[in-house]
């Protein structure tokens, strides 16, 4: 591989990054940078110069209006990630986004009352359950005793609201009930110490906020295209993830006809986290991709015959989130991995990890984000690492000693103050040498022969920083064409570059890097909406919600036949569709004749597409709706079976009716038959009936139970006595109770005050939270009293409870405990209740899909057996 | 008000902005065009404090339109070019240069060389950094175009002479270009960055008046100056000079050392090689396999029959004399792990054997030698080789198994 005989001349300076800057729209245009002499030395008449960009390209057209979806919707609606309107606050935003000047304000205070709104127990669920009695939720005044105890909530809530009414208005007098209210509870109400719980909520907004900001867990992108070719017809497969959680891996064959076309059913494996990820590259014929998601790594070889399954080989586990997986380009079973720690790896299949670097520092100067990256470069022993203040290139054999610098965001690419690095790419399929790196102003292109000076540099001026990139090398002596892509935006840019020629100075001209053609702006994913055919509001706003989520990977591949050239450019998003639009090659030309081809692509003039684009788009929306009501039918009749919850032996009633109920009944029969007519409730003998005793079991019965058998036995006074005597014992007890609890709390509260970090807290909150699996007890169960739940077959029990406060009589954790509930279970009976408050329940998880492959890795290594965060239920292989 | 009547005027900039953008970016010149004459209405109310304000965008986008508008004729543009020269001070030299890229590219040669002189003589004021650094480039290129009218009026000259008359005052312009282009090349080229062009233009002009001192200094300043980037034209710049003084190997072998110390890839090792073999030094030989080798591990090298005939001639001379085996043991042993994979697959063996017969007998040689007779690539190619009846494979598997023992001790 030659080096350029001459390059463009440069200014070079070192250090940091003099020139300000900032987001400039049109900073790439107009400028040809800096010009070379060609035929220097040579006898000519006249010396032609060649400029560094804007010498004429390829010529690439849209063959279609917009992109077209490649692949039927996945059953299933998507769940939108969190748009900013979710966490931010809402009064202020307009103004602040006016502004554009401060940072956004995050709505801390709504998402904490979100979450003592939709988790009550574990905010607050001892007291709460304790001092239920002592808070009124009617609307009627409390009369004089038992205001000394009892809280009108009505007019807390009442104020709340009132204040909610004239917030941002800080001098208006609050009001000081609630002042006093929060002052009052604020110690010892909740379950959690407040401070600890706002710290883990503050800092979870935080990472969501700047999740939404810049994702940079999505770099790379999660689309892969597999060139085949078979017996005349460009086949090719698609590698994608997809399903609700994105956490399905398909390999789906596309035929690439007019439009390209789905064959066959896909190859699917189910992972056991969301794919961010997915990388490929050829080596010696065969398909090598690597998977990435937050904590796992995998490798799929892909063999070169068409229809050969892909095989799992291999799957690592990461302690902190992966942020890299790159393949290499030269060595099978090769590929390198990235941690958030700031450690890299060359990973090979055979020999298993080798760690390079270990650093959580950035290499050139400080930075806080923890994003690494990795790819291979001409030598197949040296990798480059990334972060966002540069790049270096480590030679494996000797990670330590042997590195050199190979790009600084700073005074030597000439790069501004702020500049960071966003996707660094090895460029090997079109130059051995060359590395593409893109900022969020820029894109360079370097030379590992030439470091830390570019050999092209140009703003992109693109809106959101480009995650995503691709190469389609040309042929020697034609231009390579390189796409970006940018996420949130889904923006797709198409350039042209030309690299040395391979070997051949064809015209004896120079062969610097020169940018060539201008810069193409594709079709997005959301471009199409204006050509679509208007829908229902609710279904226009689905639609639109649908198409314009976030870009998610990016791939494309160039087409051949004969005098025709095509490419073909597939996007992701991150609701798992892919769309596709296909680019006609013109031969290169001086600027046609612009009025045809304005007309035609400009926007809203060309609502019609060809034909099968139509019939496509007509399919495709169809899978849509139909995908997404099929929730919406969910909601209508929540049907709840008790059997899942309660074995049949645990809703038996107690052993058939009483002698008594017998009696009775007896009784009413005959007198139906006699047609005759009941005088008094009395046995047929004068003496009195025998109480009920199967109704006194050893705890005591249920309050209403006792009273009524009272007032039938005739001596109400006395039962009224011993009632009132009985309580003093009952609230003794609560009192007891309570104060263990407190001890309880107490004892809880100094072991997590003995954890520095919050996030321990964090872990031990959501396995509060978490119930265990129901346990069977042995025994028989103790009867419960149902209240509101369908007789679903179970024989009646008994008369429902009418006690002051049914509901805490029910749900209360003590009550439980005195029906014999066990303590494990008394969790799910309670969830398994406010259920029927709450509405309808979540679908259950289905069970492991049998019908997908599963992924069986040939072995598994670990990065290091240190515990991790807490996943939810690890499935096999991933 | 007044207020909101600014902020409606900025609304409107930025949609008008970001619809010519869109245009741009869609090649619909036209289009953009138009918006344009929309969008120079918002000079006059040029509130922004912003990095590039509106007269620097109606510029780039007035250029960028200007190239490819399908109507656009190198007179409007030069027309475009003069009025944005005026609207602002601070890019007048920015202007300049890019007016002047366009017209070398153009082949306008003598309007690029009449603005270049119109900029050199600008002033305004104190110049910011960025200016004087614009300023030097104006020069240098002035310098370069003087160089060009030199190196044609040497043409004529040396044509002339051919013909045996010479010319007094063909010969005087020239030395006169040659002044002119020496004093502006001379001043860049101190300044650390890149300037292939300008050094080489610059060591011509010397060599052709014979100051060979002073073209050595300049070449070891580009190449050595620590300041400078890691340049390999550099290198090889000096290398080329020495070459034509006719240096002695030595002084040839340690320039090239040198660039194989900063680019192991670089196409010049080959020659290096072939040097360092024909040595009768046995340290030199050593390197000579060691630049191979290095330069074999490069993706960029992998089908280079040049490179693989190099090693397969030095390890056939290493084998057949039974000397000096341990350098390819010790070459060999970083890489053993690699190597067979990289290189020496069956998949390679095929696509070689298929596309270039002479790179997979020279890559089955070394491969044979050490891997032994049972690899792979050794294997297939050798088979195809005998198969197809070529005499040279028959011979290459003889030799092979004659030395296979060597793989033994050099893997060992």
């Amino acid at each position: 591989m030659e080096f350029p005989a001459a390059l463009f001349p440069s200014y070079f300076g070192a250090g940091p990054p003099r020139e300000e800057g900032g987001p400039a729209p049109v900073a790439g245009w107009g400028e040809h940078g800096q010009v070379l002499e060609g035929g220097l030395g040579r006898r000519q008449a006249q010396p032609a110069f060649v400029p560094r960009r804007g010498a004429t390209g390829e010529r690439w057209e849209a063959a279609d209006a917009a992109a077209v979806p490649v692949l039927l919707p996945s059953a299933g609606c998507w769940i939108p990630s969190p748009a900013p309107q979710d966490i931010l606050y809402r009064s202020s935003l307009c103004k602040k986004l006016r502004a554009g000047k401060s940072g956004a304000t995050l709505d801390f205070a709504r998402q904490l009352g979100h979450f003592f709104v939709d988790h009550p127990e574990d905010a607050f669920g001892s007291l709460g359950q304790l001092l239920h009695k002592n808070f009124y939720l009617g609307n009627s005044k409390l009369k004089r005793p038992a205001r000394n105890s009892t809280i009108r909530m009505t007019a807390l809530v009442e104020d709340i609201e009132r204040l909610e009414a004239r917030r941002g208005c800080p001098r208006q007098h609050l009001a000081s009930r609630l002042r006093w209210f929060s002052h009052l509870c604020r110690d010892w109400l909740f379950e959690v110490p407040l401070g600890l719980l706002a710290d883990c909520l503050h800092e979870e907004l935080i990472q969501q906020w700047s999740n939404l900001l810049f994702d940079d867990s999505l770099t790379g992108g999660a689309l892969a295209w597999l060139p085949r070719e078979e017996g005349g017809t460009p086949v090719g497969r698609l590698v994608h993830p997809g399903g609700q959680a994105m956490n399905h891996l398909y390999f789906q064959d596309v035929v690439l006809e007019e439009l390209p076309r789905a064959r066959g059913s896909p190859v699917q494996f189910e992972l056991s986290g969301r794919v961010r990820q997915v990388a490929a590259a050829r080596v010696d014929g065969e398909d090598f991709v690597g998977v990435r998601s937050d904590y796992h790594c995998g490798v799929w070889r892909v063999p070169g015959r068409t229809g050969a399954a892909p095989v799992p080989l291999q799957v690592i586990r990461t302690d902190v989130p992966a942020s890299c997986l790159t393949v290499s380009p030269h060595l099978p079973g090769e590929l390198s991995v990235c941690t958030q720690s700031g450690t890299v790896y060359l990973w090979s299949v055979e020999t298993g990890l080798q760690q390079l670097r270990d650093d959580p520092q950035t290499m050139f100067f400080r930075d806080h984000s923890p994003w690494r990256w990795s790819d291979f470069t001409a030598h197949p022993r040296v990798l480059s690492c990334a972060d966002r203040t540069g790049l270096q290139c480590l030679d494996a054999r000797a990670p330590k000693k042997c590195h050199f610098d190979l790009f600084k965001v700073g005074e030597e690419a000439g790069c501004q103050q702020g500049e960071r690095v966003v996707l660094p790419m090895y460029l090997g399929r079109a130059h051995p040498s060359q590395y593409l790196v893109t900022t969020q102003f820029s894109m360079y292109v370097l030379d590992e022969r030439l470091p830390l000076v570019p050999v092209l540099k140009w703003a992109h001026m693109m809106k959101a920083p480009p995650l995503f990139a691709h190469l389609m090398p040309g042929n020697p002596g034609r231009s390579h064409q390189v796409l970006l892509g940018a996420s949130r935006t889904q923006e797709l840019l198409l350039l042209q570059y030309w690299a040395c020629f391979w070997g051949v100075s064809s015209g004896g001209s120079q062969s610097a890097c020169q940018l060539v053609g201008t810069p193409q702006k594709l079709h997005s994913i959301a471009g199409c909406l204006q050509h679509l055919p208007t829908q229902l509001p609710h279904r226009q706003h689905l639609l639109q919600q649908r198409l314009a989520a976030p870009a998610a990977g990016l791939a494309a591949t160039l087409q051949e036949d004969g005098l025709h050239k095509s490419m073909l450019v597939f996007q992701l998003s991150e609701a798992g569709d892919v769309f596709c639009q296909r680019l006609t090659h013109k031969a290169a030309q001086p600027p046609a004749p612009p009025s045809r081809d304005e007309a035609t692509t400009a926007p809203g003039s060309s609502p019609l597409f060809e034909a099968p684009a139509t019939l496509r788009y007509r399919r495709w929306l169809r899978a849509l709706s139909r995908a997404c009501r099929e929730p919406l039918r969910h909601t209508w009749h929540p049907s709840l079976s008790q059997r899942r919850l309660f074995t049949r032996r645990d809703l038996e009633g107690p052993a058939g009716p009483s002698s008594l109920q017998k009696q009775m009944r007896q009784r009413l029969h005959q007198a139906m038959r006699e047609g005759g007519r009941i005088q008094r409730w009395e046995p047929s003998a004068v003496q009195p009936p025998p109480l009920p005793q199967t109704l006194e079991p050893a705890e005591g019965p249920d309050p209403l139970s006792a009273r009524l058998t009272a007032a039938w036995g005739g001596d109400w006074e006395q039962w009224w006595e011993e009632r009132t005597s009985f309580s003093v014992a009952q609230r003794q007890r609560a009192l007891r109770e309570r104060r263990r609890r407190q001890k309880r709390t107490r004892g809880r509260r100094s072991l997590s005050a003995s954890f520095t970090s919050s996030l321990t807290y964090q872990s031990e909150l959501s396995e509060l939270s978490d119930a265990g699996p129901p346990l069977v007890s042995p025994g028989r169960p103790p009867i419960l009293s149902q209240e509101g739940s369908p007789p679903a077959g179970s024989p009646a029990v008994r008369s429902p409870p009418t006690s002051p406060a049914p509901d805490e009589a029910l749900l209360s954790s003590q009550s439980l405990r005195c029906r014999g509930i066990p303590k494990e279970r008394r969790k799910t009976l309670r969830d398994y209740l406010s259920v029927w408050a709450e509405g309808p329940p979540e679908p259950p998880e289905p069970p492991g899909s049998q019908a997908s492959q599963l992924c069986i890795p040939s072995s598994q290594s670990q990065l290091s057996s240190a515990s991790q965060p807490r996943r939810k239920r690890p499935r096999m292989g991933f | 008000s007044s207020y909101e009547h600014k902020l409606n005027f900025r609304k409107s900039k930025e949609a008008c902005l970001s619809y010519i953008q869109d245009a741009l970016l869609q090649k619909q010149w036209k289009r953009a065009a138009e918006f344009l004459t929309c969008y120079v209405e918002s000079l006059e109310k040029d509130y922004s404090r912003e990095h590039i304000g509106p007269s620097e965008m109606i510029w780039r986008i007035g250029t960028e339109i200007l190239w490819h508008h399908s109507q656009s004729s190198m007179k409007e543009f030069n027309c475009f070019m003069e009025q944005m020269k005026t609207l602002g001070v601070k890019r007048y030299l920015k202007v300049c240069l890019e007016h002047v890229f366009h017209l070398l590219c153009n082949g306008q040669i003598d309007e690029a060389y009449q603005n270049l002189s119109l900029a050199e003589s600008w002033r305004f004021g104190e110049q910011t950094a960025i200016q004087d650094k614009e300023m030097k480039l104006i020069e240098a290129y002035r310098g370069l175009l003087d160089y060009c009218s030199w190196s044609k009026q040497k043409n004529i000259l040396l044509e002339h002479s051919e013909d045996g008359f010479s010319d007094l005052a063909v010969e005087q312009e020239m030395h006169g270009y040659f002044r002119k282009a020496a004093v502006n090349l001379k001043e860049i080229i101190k300044i650390p960055g890149v300037w292939d062009v300008f050094v080489k233009c610059y060591v011509d002009l010397l060599e052709f008046y014979g100051d060979h001192n002073e073209a050595r200094q300049v070449l070891n300043e580009y190449a050595y100056n620590s300041k400078f980037p890691a340049n390999p034209n550099a290198h090889v710049y000096l290398y080329q000079f020495l070459k034509r003084q006719g240096e002695s190997k030595k002084s040839l072998i340690s320039a090239l050392k040198i660039l194989h110390d900063i680019v192991p890839s670089h196409e010049l090792m080959i020659d290096f090689n072939t040097m360092l073999q024909k040595s009768k030094k046995r340290k030199k030989r050593r390197l000579g396999l060691e630049v191979i080798f290095a330069a074999l591990d490069y993706a960029g090298w992998k089908d280079n029959a040049k490179a693989w005939s190099c090693l397969a001639r030095q390890v056939k001379q290493i084998v057949t004399s039974e000397k000096h085996l341990d350098w390819i043991k010790q070459e060999w042993n970083s890489r053993k792990d690699w190597w067979p994979a990289f290189h020496f697959s069956r998949y390679l063996a095929k696509r070689n054997w298929q596309e270039n017969k002479s790179l997979s007998y020279e890559k089955a040689l070394v491969a044979g030698i050490l891997l032994g007779k049972d690899c792979k690539y050794f294997k297939y190619v050798s088979h195809q080789g005998c198969k197809a009846q070529l005499k040279r494979f028959r011979m290459l598997k003889k030799f092979v198994n004659r030395h296979n023992l060597v793989y033994l001790r050099i893997s060992g």
